[in-house]
């Protein structure tokens, strides 16, 4: 019972986690067909700007101000790459667009280590109490990042399924023509999307910032957890990327329990299993 | 090799070059050829070692872009064979008793045999899915390998006398390696040429065409990812000779990038792109590396620099069409390429 | 370390925009405007160069960065009085970005178009192997001060290797023994924690190892293995903390070991179970007033526990430079200059083959005392020292926790194999 309980709430934190990451690049995959590479540095960069602030600013409040700032500065951020540098590929095949992030990444790479240097750095936790359920221990922030993740499935299923801008971006990628004429500002369309993709990747730094070391490294660490969660649900899925966190979330953590050894391959084994039985995806759609 | 002999006429499938253009090639390449074969005798070490380097990433580069620019599927999955080709000749010799030139002719035809298998599942999927199912065969075999210690030699990798010790030296090392490159590059150049290169060209453009045509592009991409493999393999092997030995980054995602970042630098769509992206990319990481402190910062902007203002890479900025056809896009007969 | 500058940027683009060959010229014109170095030393004046190839980007950057730093202060401090046999000594330093390519790629430059007379190591052992291939064959001293697998000193050693850290058989068995003095034949349970590659999974083996050697009666509850550098390992934790053991070993290092404590600690892992790991000071100084009060640390050279008054100038001395206290990396790289120095002074040459004769089992000074440097592999004969991580900050300006004093010291011939152990394993 104990260990039901402690692998579930578990499993789940790391599914909110990965959702968390996987949405952005999922999102932004949807409306421009793109995959961003940079999405790790600008997780670390989320990441990076809560632990420099947060020794400012105290306790939860202080948490959430800096919080703010780290998804306000990546938001911006990601709009000045899309109008820089995204834009000038927008019709170029999806290798050039994927080189151009790879790119951003070592860029990002060295500048975090000049602004930020090459040392880890932690956060305090802004909620550090834990309580017990059926004699597990529950860790309090937990709940907090689970609690960010349903907000952010909840802001996206809102903005994308039940409003105008949400019918906007799904038509971006599928008839931009008459998405144009109909008088919608197409490269403002994409721009804000990117934004708010980069946004997420540094709601995400941000979030997951108290539980860990937060320094160089953090950018790769992530990238290839978030592609995996992206690929096994379907690019451009929101509701796929949930499914996939839970799946890979799901899949590590049993994995740790019954083969510990092999845990760290298992989200290989499954994307790969998942694409040789589905090739787009759980919930994408046959790219031709 | 039923499917090279599908529906395209040979005849017709290439406008016949003028003489004069024939020519050309073969002495750019002949001069080259001798440019690098004196150039131990020309050079600082410390460039004989790029070089060495260079020899083996040419031939991987050329291999992975067979898929890559030629058949339009984008692998990350490339370092695989690199790492399979490399640890046979290593691991032949450690637990075999392999020499080191049996590993060497051994490796091809394991990255052949891996190539195949893999490929009966990665190519079910397309376009970015097929880029990021090879990615996680990258990854499960660098897991693999960096945590199967007893084996493998795990992340400290396996680091011995394999090569023979008169290679050791930079200059012998680099001209064997030159020549092993050379014929492997002709072989390759072959197939680029063939009509086998020509319906991989033609599956990139318009891949329902193809096979509405009566080839089966399913069948076709896996002999291309096997033949790739068996020459990415011997890269890998090639690469021992430098390294001294095989390590678990190898496997990475990483490596396999760096052919794709060596492919679009030098310009994917012609055959010595890569080639030239080989040089440009491991003397530019090389010096960068040792002189400036923050060389991801300037790779990253050259990179970002190439691909923006040289979308066929380095290689296409020389391309004059019909004649440096070196380097010049290989084209389609006008009835495959249709429209997209 | 070179910094960028504007000539060299020129070289670059001339380099990428036109063929190989125009690289190749580009890149010897760089390679020989160096200095130029000392084969074997003879005449004095002008300058001889020792080359540092480590890690210096990415998620071990930091480990790199300050040992670069402490062989660099070192090199300073020699050349401040006088240099070595009359030369000012020269570090060239490159990034290997944990890749043994870029390792082998980066020494023999070093060596080839500098001339480097002494190799100082890198952080990961897969590299240090891969130098070593070079070095061996190329004759010159190579000196580990940060990676410390077995294999440097056995399957891949020669005459011309130096281990100067407590290698991997040694740190487990510090812990393991400190453990036994603990429990006085107490039984407990014990859960292992370590990164999913060949030196987390050795030092387990070790430690594990080590317990049996020691009588200590425990049973084995559960070990995990989670990827390196992974970003979330709650999983893992989860099924740590499940398990409820008495004492958890973790062979995490770095930034990984930061993460594991700032998970563990939100499980409230640290009330019921005693986290035995390498809280050094650059972790303890990462957790600042977050760390683990009680938690058994070690660590290979703690600057606090060693009270004598060379020590404490050099801590100064670093301080004052770096702004920071030195890290075990740091102060581990100096030593590492120190033993080489002395073995050019009692050789009177640069070369390796005389340089390498002067070390074998001679005792030299350094920041650590005078350890000796044992004939058979190489092997410094440092402690390994184990303590509790502290309940109280440094000092109102330092906010480290650093550790209870005085702390448990390992002594060498404890901890290592026997000279007719590493002789059997060097075949």
């Amino acid at each position: 019972m104990n260990t039901f309980v402690t692998e579930t709430v578990s499993i789940l934190t790391n599914a909110a986690m990965l959702f968390v990451v996987a949405a952005g690049l999922t999102l932004v995959f949807g409306a421009l067909r793109l995959i961003n590479m940079a999405h790790g540095s600008l997780f670390m960069v989320g990441a990076l700007t809560v632990a420099s602030l947060a020794s400012g600013l105290t306790g939860g409040w202080g948490f959430a101000v800096a919080l703010i700032a780290a998804v306000g500065l990546c938001a911006a951020l990601g709009a000045g790459i899309e109008i820089s540098i995204l834009r000038r590929l927008h019709d170029r095949e999806p290798l050039a667009q994927l080189l151009a992030t790879f790119a951003l990444v070592l860029v990002a790479a060295d500048l975090a280590q000049r602004v930020w240097g090459t040392s880890d750095r932690t956060v305090a936790t802004p909620v550090a109490g834990r309580f017990s359920v059926g004699g597990a221990v529950v860790p309090e922030y937990d709940l907090i990042v689970i609690g960010i993740a349903a907000a952010v499935a909840l802001g996206l299923w809102l903005l994308l399924a039940r409003t105008a801008t949400g019918w906007r971006v799904r038509a971006a990628v599928e008839d931009p023509e008459t998405l144009s004429v109909g008088g919608t500002n197409l490269a403002l369309l994409r721009t804000s999307v990117f934004a708010l993709g980069a946004g997420l990747a540094g709601l995400a730094g941000a979030a997951i910032a108290p539980l860990e070391s937060v320094g160089p490294g953090l950018d790769t660490q992530i990238i290839v957890a978030a592609f995996i969660v992206t690929v096994v649900g379907g690019l451009g899925s929101v509701v796929g990327a949930a499914l996939g966190a839970v799946v890979i979330a799901t899949v590590e953590g049993l994995g740790t329990l019954w083969v510990p050894s092999y845990a760290s391959s298992a989200g290989y084994l499954v994307m790969i299993l998942v694409l040789a039985v589905r090739p787009w995806g759980l919930f994408g759609t046959p790219d031709r | 090799m039923t499917v090279l002999e599908e529906k395209i006429p040979p005849a017709t499938a290439r406008p016949a070059p003028r003489p004069a253009a024939r020519l050309l090639p073969l002495l750019a390449g002949a001069a080259a050829l001798a440019l690098l074969a004196a150039a131990p005798y020309l050079v600082t070490v410390s460039a004989i070692l790029s070089l060495e380097q260079v020899a083996a990433f040419a031939v991987f580069a050329v291999a992975a872009n067979l898929l890559i620019g030629q058949a339009g599927l984008v692998s990350f999955g490339q370092g695989v064979f690199f790492g399979l080709g490399a640890y046979t000749v290593t691991l032949g010799w450690e637990h075999a008793g392999l020499s080191f030139w049996e590993g060497f002719a051994l490796a091809p035809v394991l990255g052949a045999a891996a190539a195949a298998l893999i490929g009966l599942v990665a190519l079910r999927a397309r376009t970015l899915y097929f880029a990021l199912i090879t990615l996680a065969f990258s990854q499960l075999f660098y897991q693999l390998v960096e945590q199967n210690t007893g084996f493998t030699g795990g992340a400290n990798g396996v680091f011995a006398p394999v090569v023979p010790a008169w290679m050791e030296s930079p200059v012998e090392g680099y001209l064997t390696l030159l020549g092993i490159a050379v014929a492997a590059l002709l072989a390759l150049w072959w197939l680029y040429r063939s009509d086998f290169g020509l319906l991989l060209r033609a599956s990139r453009e318009n891949r329902a065409r193809v096979q509405a045509l009566g080839t089966n592009v399913y069948r076709l991409h896996l002999l291309a990812f096997t033949v790739s493999g068996a020459f990415c393999s011997l890269a890998g092997a090639m690469f021992v000779v430098y390294n001294q030995g095989s390590n678990a980054e190898l496997f990475d995602w990483t490596t396999s990038g760096q052919a794709v970042l060596m492919s679009v630098i030098g310009g994917m769509y012609t055959f010595a792109g890569p080639v030239v992206g080989a040089f440009v990319y491991q003397f530019g990481h090389d010096w960068l590396v040792r002189y400036v402190s923050d060389w991801q910062l300037v790779l990253g902007g050259v990179l970002l620099l190439v691909v923006i203002l040289r979308p066929d890479g380095l290689a296409g900025a020389l391309r004059r069409p019909g004649r440096l056809r070196l380097s010049g896009r290989l084209e389609l007969p006008s009835r495959l390429r249709g429209r997209k | 370390m070179a910094r960028f500058n504007a000539q060299r940027w020129t070289g670059l683009a001339a380099a990428l925009l036109m063929c190989g060959s125009a690289a190749a010229c580009a890149n010897a014109a760089a390679g020989t405007g160096g200095s130029g170095g000392a084969g074997g030393g003879s005449g004095s004046g002008g300058t001889v160069t020792i080359g540092e190839s480590t890690t210096l980007s990415g998620a071990i950057a930091s480990l790199g960065q300050t040992g670069l730093q402490g062989v660099q202060l070192a090199a300073a401090d020699i050349n401040a009085k006088g240099g070595l046999l009359g030369k000012q000594i020269k570090v060239v330093s490159a990034d290997d970005a944990a890749t043994p390519a870029t390792g082998v790629s980066n020494v023999r430059t070093m060596l080839d178009a500098d001339h480097a007379v002494a190799i100082f190591g890198p952080v990961a052992s897969s590299v240090a192997s891969a130098e070593e291939q070079i070095t061996n064959a190329q004759q010159i001293p190579i000196f580990l001060h940060t990676s410390n697998d077995i294999g440097l000193t056995t399957t891949t050693y020669s005459k011309y290797v130096f281990q100067d850290v407590p290698n991997t058989v040694m740190e487990p068995r510090a812990a393991a023994d400190y453990l036994a003095t603990q429990l006085h034949g107490k039984s407990v349970t014990i859960a292992t924690f370590a990164p999913n590659y060949s030196f987390g999974q050795d030092t387990v083996a070790g430690f594990i190892q080590a317990l049996k050697a020691e009588n200590v009666h425990y049973t084995l509850v559960k070990q995990e293995f989670p990827p390196l550098g992974a970003t979330d390992i709650s999983s893992y934790l989860a099924a740590i903390e499940s398990a409820q053991p008495d004492y958890v070993f973790n062979a995490q290092f770095g930034g990984d070991l930061v993460a594991f404590t700032k998970q563990a600690e939100s499980y409230g892992l640290f009330a019921k179970t005693k986290v035995i790991a390498m809280y050094d000071y650059s972790v303890l100084q990462s957790l600042g007033s977050a760390a683990p009060t009680g938690a058994i640390g070690f660590d290979r050279a703690p600057y606090w526990t060693d009270d004598n008054s060379t020590m404490s100038a050099f801590v100064d001395e670093f301080r004052a430079k770096y702004g920071d206290a030195p890290s075990e990396w740091a102060i581990l790289g100096y030593a590492a200059v120190q033993q080489w120095a002395w073995g050019v002074e009692h050789a009177k040459s640069f070369s390796g083959d005389a340089v390498s004769a002067a070390l074998s089992g001679a005792s030299p000074a350094t920041i650590l005392g005078s350890p000796q440097i044992r004939a058979c592999d190489h092997q410094t004969e440092l402690p390994e020292y184990v303590g509790t991580v502290s309940a109280q900050a440094a000092s109102s300006s330092d906010p480290t926790h650093l550790w209870d004093t005085p702390a448990f010291e390992a002594q060498f011939d404890q901890i290592d194999y026997s000279c007719a152990q590493m002789t059997a394993l060097q075949k």
